[in-house]
């Protein structure tokens, strides 16, 4: 049975394409949504992109909608990582790959700045100590 | 994020964000959500290293494969660096007596604490004659190992189920850990073989929390086996939308549609292929376009033909009585099913057909 045959009137259509589910827009109002309580409460959120059903398409509509921001970072740790904000600031794109260059999990984050790039202060104390050595040896 | 774990990582230069990093990933796959990464990191980076004793026993040596071939040096592979393994044939270089003697010693040393994964299955026929460890059957060695055992892991669809040894007519008489071990927690990790990710995240629970994982009625980690292959395949939304591939090389297999009628057995089986991927997260069996075969269910291998869809009846055998009791019935409602399949791939020009695949 077609739309036609029942009288309702679809409004908003999915975006059409090859490999597009349509799955990919209500995440946009979920960002917004976490975008809204970050502001309201300073808690960050984030979004596995791995554990919902996407297709390649629909990741780079997504990735198309939210656009580049201002900031990239690259985390070189078993395998090169990218924390990339996007044309929303508080946004984060956040893909991890392994060795091989493989992707191995994909989030939105929602956050002023993502956890993975602040530094632990157990490893800024042992910066310190090897930046004191140095200086010693001087 | 401290503790003596995060410190033997540091130590081997593995950064605590390399670690954040995995612990993130591991979450991911074992569909916590992504808050659960942080807290994962931060309870394992304080965990101590258990002793672990890994038992093969009617097995193919896969399993240990698909664990030990996992992209190396990995930090999966240094997780296993965290436990103690005292004991795997495969992998120590003692053999012999000196190899027993290590086994017995771990046992007690441990006695009630060590972790025994079992991979294999252990079969019963001929007083268990059909594999022997150092003159001793797979069940005795089994029954005394168990006995010290804080818990159990059965790897593999062997160790969980039978696996391929117990296939029709299972001439070993082959039989799972589960059927002989009754008084320990057992988790099951099946699949043939089972994936890497899914066995170190059971060992980083066991680390995290310091007890198993929640566990389905069928023994696995509800984590890894809590939804079908269909829930999280990124093929779905095809499924949903009623685009199917008829062949394997038509255009709906060209446009990566849904491969339900090319007998994936996707809806009814339960793994994390479609999020955690193989060969380091390069792909899986629907992503290069070969329907699922069902590997981490019991009797996987006697379940139908790897190419009938679920909706056909599965047991050839079945379907001739039914239809003798029916008289018309299910018949031939299969083979005009295949009738129509047929038709449609010979208007499509097509040279692979379900039929060619079930002769």
């Amino acid at each position: 049975m077609s739309l036609d045959a029942i009288p309702i009137h679809v409004i908003n259509t999915l975006p059409v394409g090859p490999g597009l589910t349509g799955n990919a827009p209500p995440l946009l109002h979920e960002i917004s949504e976490l975008l809204r309580h970050l502001l309201a409460t300073g808690e960050t959120a984030a979004i596995d992109l791995s554990a919902l059903p996407l297709t390649p398409a629909d990741l780079d509509w997504l990735h198309d909608k939210l656009g580049e921001g201002e900031i990239g970072v690259t985390l070189q740790a078993s395998g090169e990582s990218t924390l990339n904000e996007t044309a929303c600031p508080g946004v984060w794109w956040v893909t991890h790959h392994n060795e091989q260059g493989a992707v191995t999990s994909q989030f939105i984050e929602v956050a002023f700045v993502p956890e993975l790039v602040k530094a632990h202060p157990q490893d800024v104390a042992s910066g310190q100590e090897y930046l004191e050595l140095m200086i010693a040896d001087l | 994020m401290q503790g003596p774990l995060i410190d033997t990582l540091v130590r081997q230069g593995v950064s605590r964000r390399t670690f954040l990093k995995y612990c993130a990933t591991l979450a991911s796959m074992m569909a916590l959500p992504p808050s659960a990464g942080l807290a994962m990191a931060e309870a394992m980076a304080a965990s101590r290293r258990p002793s672990v004793i890994w038992l093969p026993f009617q097995e193919c040596t896969g399993c240990t494969e698909s664990i030990t071939r996992s992209h190396s040096p990995t930090i999966e592979g240094m997780i296993f660096d965290m436990i103690s393994l005292d004991y795997q044939e495969t992998l120590m270089a003692a053999a012999g007596f000196q190899a027993e003697e290590a086994l017995h010693n771990a046992m007690k040393d441990n006695y009630g604490k060590y972790l025994l994964i079992i991979d294999g299955s252990i079969p019963l026929g001929v007083d268990g004659a059909y594999s022997c460890i150092a003159g001793r059957s797979n069940l005795e060695l089994l029954k005394e190992a168990a006995k010290g055992a804080a818990a159990i892991v059965a790897m593999g669809s062997c160790a969980s189920f039978g696996g391929i040894p117990k296939a029709n007519p299972n001439p070993t008489g082959a039989v799972s850990v589960s059927d002989i071990i009754k008084d320990k927690p057992i988790v099951n990790i099946p699949g043939c073989p089972p994936i890497p990710v899914v066995m170190t995240g059971v060992l980083a629970h066991y680390l995290t929390f310091g007890s198993l994982p929640e566990l389905d009625d069928k023994g696995r980690p509800k984590a890894f086996f809590g939804e079908t292959i269909h829930d999280r395949c990124y093929r779905r939304p095809f499924y949903d939308q009623g685009k199917f591939a008829k062949t394997f090389d038509d255009e709906g297999a060209r446009n990566g549609w849904c491969l339900f009628e090319l007998g994936c057995k996707g809806p009814v089986t339960h793994n994390a292929c479609a999020t955690a991927k193989w060969n380091g997260g390069t792909s899986w069996p629907v992503e290069s376009g070969h329907g699922c075969l069902g590997c981490s269910e019991p009797d996987f291998w006697d379940a139908g033909g790897f190419y009938k869809a679920l909706s056909m009846p599965a047991d050839p055998l079945k379907i001739a009585a039914a239809a003798a009791v029916v008289g018309v019935g299910a018949g031939v409602a299969v083979s005009f099913a295949n009738r129509a399949k047929k038709g449609a791939a010979k208007k499509a020009h097509e040279t692979t057909t379900l039929e060619d695949l079930e002769k």
